[in-house]
């Protein structure tokens, strides 16, 4: 990959990520963003090392449960070990892809078990958006824009990511690239859009519908469920 | 600077989260050698050696339970997960690889992990997102070694000492006695009975969150 990434999730995030305390769709679009960025992928081992070490590290007041340990301990020293776990971890990640508007894209391994299970696409002039089947509440697609299209301007009613999975985006703010990763606020408004000569395909994680705020495009807003 | 400026709105917006939180006791007396852990595992691979298993259990599982209690607020929950993940430890510790890292590490994620689907089996169906999605169980493709060298610049700045003290305690301690006492790598890990990789692992992330907090400042 030659393209160098140059938007990151803060260090915070990727320590919420390591802890396991973000919520599952914002983890996602995370780790989706370390399959694709070896900077985070060593800031991510780093940080889970240091998780680790201040875990083994911590003072534990030994409370008067010791026969409860030695319970759980003789229940599982009875126990066989796992059938399979002589089977080798498959040593680099897998990739995946998925096909729109006739071309086929490799997706990260983070997307791959969910990517094979993922809902029709749905066109909107150049524009395609494929949900992918997490929970109810998340609100987690993939989300193809065509060479030379413009998302009319909107606000976001509540957090948007957006992460660059193949080709480039740009906007008010800047130009992005594979691994890059959007973070909007709610009340960020943007324009974002494709070059002429290059289409885009991105992961999209929403916490609320976007709000489309010109002219005649406020008329897409009863179509927000497109994106949403 | 662009970047900056984006990557602070983020930390604006996540600030919101719940913070991990830092302050914890640090033993470095009686602490157990290095390598000990990494032993007793492969012990517990090879011969399913049950003494050394029980070592590893009476030091993991109550800490593990603290995390768990962190985690849920739920004694029941902890417990359960402390079972599930030191079953876990049990029986896949075939494919503990101390080439990849600590003992300690392995045992954490794996806790980490059983939390994550724990939570998510209670509240949704099963084609979720699951811990496998997230946490990628493998090597990444090696990547040439980023020195810390070209940092020594940015460590002569006198605006640095206040986010030095800000730095999480077992971070800034690793800092303080590199770059302070200029004690080799090796001899940190030895005084402090924490693994080499957890030492480069924690100067990493200082000297990350040192520029990112200089980076602050200047925007």
């Amino acid at each position: 990959m030659t393209h160098a990434v140059k938007f990151h999730p803060g260090l915070m995030l990727l320590e919420q990520y390591v802890e396991g305390s973000l919520s599952a769709d914002v983890a996602l679009a995370v780790s989706a963003h370390i399959d694709l960025c070896p900077h985070c992928q060593q800031l991510s081992k780093d940080i889970t090392n240091d998780q680790a070490a201040v875990l083994a590290e911590q003072a534990v007041i030994e409370r008067d449960s010791s026969q409860e340990w030695q319970q759980m301990l003789d229940f599982i020293t009875n126990q066989p070990r796992s059938a399979g776990a002589d089977s080798q971890r498959s040593a680099l990640p897998q990739l995946a892809s998925v096909t729109v508007n006739g071309k086929t894209f490799e997706i990260p391994r983070a997307l791959a078990r969910l990517a094979e299970k993922q809902n029709k696409w749905l066109h909107l002039g150049g524009i395609a958006t494929a949900k992918l089947p997490t929970a109810d509440k998340q609100h987690v697609s993939l989300l193809y824009i065509d060479k030379g299209t413009e998302v009319p301007n909107h606000t976001h009613l509540g957090l948007e990511m957006t992460l660059v999975l193949a080709g480039k985006i740009v906007d008010e703010n800047g130009e992005y690239g594979v691994g890059d990763l959007l973070i909007n606020s709610p009340d960020d408004t943007h324009t974002p859009r494709t070059l002429a000569d290059e289409d885009c395909l991105c992961l999209s994680v929403l916490s609320a519908p976007l709000k489309f705020n010109k002219g005649l495009t406020r008329l897409l807003n009863p179509l927000q469920q497109f994106f949403y | 600077m662009l970047e900056t400026t984006a990557l602070t709105g983020h930390h604006d917006v996540l600030a919101k989260q719940k913070r991990i939180s830092q302050p914890m006791t640090i033993i470095t007396n009686s602490e157990p050698r290095t390598g000990q852990w990494e032993d007793a595992l492969t012990l517990v691979a090879l011969n399913q050696d049950k003494d050394a298993y029980a070592e590893l259990f009476k030091y993991f599982a109550p800490r593990l339970r603290a995390f768990g209690m962190k985690m849920f607020g739920n004694e029941q929950q902890a417990m359960e997960m402390v079972q599930d993940a030191m079953l876990n430890v049990w029986r896949k510790a075939q494919l503990f690889d101390a080439s990849r890292g600590c003992a300690s590490t392995w045992i954490f994620t794996i806790a980490r992990n059983v939390r994550f689907d724990m939570l998510r089996k209670k509240q949704s169906r099963k084609d979720d997102i699951s811990a496998d999605d997230l946490w990628f169980d493998g090597d990444y493709p090696e990547q040439e070694s980023n020195s810390s060298e070209h940092w020594d610049t940015m460590l002569m700045s006198e605006k640095l000492a206040p986010h030095f003290d800000a730095l999480p305690p077992a971070q800034r301690m690793v800092m303080q006695k590199v770059y302070l006492e200029e004690k080799s790598h090796q001899e940190v890990s030895d005084e402090l009975a924490i693994p080499l990789g957890t030492v480069k692992s924690r100067i990493r992330l200082a000297l990350d969150r040192l520029r990112e907090a200089l980076d602050d400042t200047r925007s």
